[in-house]
């Protein structure tokens, strides 16, 4: 129990001193106003009439329908790299193990185990806040140009959103438990924050890439972590379209768009995504666990803070 | 050392090597409770190196560390709250204030809400914090940033108190403070000491001294001790007859002139006091200058790194 409260204070302290450190907050939110600055610019209208170009001639699908659409792809692409770029600006462990303030807690009698548990912790709540914020504010937006979602699409959001949290946080601890220095934290930090867009497909659909990169892109679990966000964003407003359009002009919509993915030539169904992230994250949960035992027994070996 | 004073760190035989680096070699040593116990060495001598192996932050390739009774390799849990520490540098969270850095920290020592406030209370009054207690750690000096730094080594009430260089840096009246503070502590709660510093002046008021270098101990005792045994007294003599001088080149004293007075180096008191009361008719005004513990602390560390006394 009194464990518990230590975990329960270390964890309040690694959030307020995210939020309280302008410049991590900002950084950590990089990759989402680039998203919205290049849709303001010239995305959004990439992406209406990437949609318009499939829709056949003489058949009008209202404004209302296409803005939800392109606002439903926007947002699926800031919540997939959101969930990944936040959890890695956010990590507090670098920043401990650089400002030396780890040692504060390792004079102490708390665990080392909850003091490396807390790191993870913090993380997965900052980034659910912060993705959740932006979840909130997608709702608002679509409620305003056309809202068509389901209670249960929302839900399934919801459920992705934790999915892709969980992978990013275990991923981000798991290399912040093996990374001590400042520049290479960075390094990686900026890595991820330019990368992951590109590899997720965030602003560019990946069916618009080569068949090399999409056989890359389909080792890499955020990709269905990506592709359940947009389906879940894009369903309702798909089926709102399927009453005017032909079924198979919906099939190219979302085939354009990244609504469905397929493996090596085999399409991909949803129930299998969703196995993939949640096999992806416990093989991350069971790295983490073994980093973390073997760190702790070495921990002592490998400080020096003179 | 007294025997029958309790002792509460025990060091023996300590090890710890860096690949070929010996940072701690065989070193062995006690802090009796209530002791202000000064750790000397140049850089890199080992001192980091024992206090972080005592903190258990690093771990130790062979010997005891007993700490309050307890062994670290077995009951390192009843150790850690018995300990607070002022690192050379402050490695709390700059981006904070000063009361959540101390909140957070006193969470880890299982003090309860009332035990917290009322430690922050007497902290407060004896280092000035009110003014400062809800300030961002970054918008303080220098000075009040290290008073922060004790309060945290001191919000848990520990029994002893690590000082790693804590007045490095900080002006004159901050360094009173702070060692008004630990003195009353000593007095009022037994509270031990472990010092290292770089200041001879702070390192001649310990109870004890350990000098270290290269990893092993040079030198142990009291301060007096020491400066019996490595620093000569002088004696200044500031008024004189000319006839004085003959008498000093004959005498064998090593000794320095300049234009306002003679330093003699006393290495014998005996032999000083014979020759100046034979010389009294020559000598107007003089005084004793006792050793320094800067003498000692270099001479112990040329000794050893030169292979020469000076």
């Amino acid at each position: 129990m009194k464990e518990f409260k230590k975990l329960g204070s270390l964890v309040e302290r690694n959030i307020k001193l995210y939020f309280k450190d302008k410049m991590i907050f900002f950084v950590s939110l990089i990759t989402p106003i680039i998203l919205v600055v290049l849709f303001l610019t010239f995305l959004g209208s990439v992406y209406k009439d990437t949609l318009l170009n499939n829709i056949p001639e003489g058949v009008l699908i209202g404004e209302k329908m296409v803005n939800a659409f392109t606002g439903g792809w926007l947002f699926s692409s800031i919540l997939t790299t959101s969930c990944i770029t936040v959890s890695f600006c956010s990590n507090m462990m670098v920043n401990d193990k650089i400002s030396k303030s780890i040692l504060d807690f390792r004079i102490t009698p708390v665990r080392k185990s909850t003091l490396q548990l807390s790191y993870t912790i913090s993380n997965f709540i900052t980034t659910f806040i912060i993705c959740f914020t932006a979840m909130i504010i997608s709702l608002l937006y679509l409620a305003i140009v056309g809202f068509y979602l389901s209670f249960v699409d929302v839900l399934l959001i919801f459920i992705d959103m934790i999915l892709a949290i969980s992978f990013g946080s275990l991923l981000a601890s798991i290399l912040s438990l093996l990374i001590s220095s400042q520049g290479a934290w960075s390094a990686l930090c900026s890595l991820v924050s330019s990368m992951y867009g590109f590899l997720c497909g965030a602003y560019m659909p990946l069916q618009s890439c080569g068949d090399g990169v999409r056989a890359v892109v389909s080792f890499f679990p955020g990709t269905y972590g990506t592709i359940l966000f947009r389906q879940h964003y894009m369903r309702g407003v798909l089926n709102e379209m399927s009453e005017i359009l032909p079924n198979e002009v919906i099939g190219s919509i979302k085939e354009s768009f990244d609504g469905t993915f397929s493996f090596f030539g085999h399409n991909v169904p949803t129930w299998a995504m969703y196995l993939v992230m949640i096999a992806s994250v416990m093989i991350l949960v069971g790295i983490y666990l073994c980093i973390t035992t073997l760190k702790i027994k070495k921990i002592k070996h490998l400080v020096n803070f003179k | 050392m007294k025997k029958d004073d309790k002792r509460i760190i025990q060091i023996e035989h300590l090890k710890k090597y860096f690949k070929d680096v010996k940072a701690v070699d065989d070193i062995s040593f006690e802090v009796r409770e209530g002791e202000l116990f000064a750790f000397l060495g140049l850089n890199g001598a080992g001192k980091s190196t024992t206090i972080n192996i005592i903190c258990d932050v690093l771990s130790k390739d062979s010997g005891k560390v007993i700490i309050g009774g307890h062994s670290i390799d077995e009951n390192v849990d009843s150790i850690k709250p018995m300990i607070g520490v002022v690192f050379q540098q402050s490695v709390l969270d700059n981006k904070l204030s000063v009361l959540d850095n101390l909140k957070y920290r006193a969470d880890m020592y299982d003090l309860t809400k009332e035990e917290f406030y009322q430690n922050l209370k007497f902290l407060t009054e004896k280092l000035e914090l009110s003014d400062i207690l809800k300030k961002t750690l970054n918008k303080l000096s220098g000075g009040q940033k290290r008073r922060i730094d004790i309060a945290r080594a001191l919000i848990h009430k520990p029994k002893i108190l690590i000082l790693d260089e804590p007045t490095t840096g900080l002006d004159p009246k901050t360094r009173l403070l702070v060692w008004d503070l630990i003195n009353d502590l000593r007095k009022k709660e037994n509270l031990t000491v472990l010092l290292t510093t770089h200041y001879m002046e702070e390192a001649s008021e310990a109870d004890y001294i350990v000098i270290i270098d290269n990893g092993k101990i040079v030198a142990s005792d009291t301060p007096i001790n020491l400066k019996e045994k490595f620093a000569n007294d002088f004696i200044r003599i500031y008024k004189y007859k000319q006839n004085l001088l003959e008498n000093i080149k004959n005498s064998g004293f090593l000794y320095k002139i300049s234009s306002k007075n003679i330093e003699i180096e006393v290495d014998n008191m005996k032999k000083i006091k014979d020759f100046i009361v034979k010389n009294a008719d020559l000598i107007e005004d003089f005084e004793v200058i006792k050793g320094k513990m800067d003498n000692v602390f270099f001479k112990c560390n040329w000794q050893t790194t030169e292979g020469v006394l000076i």
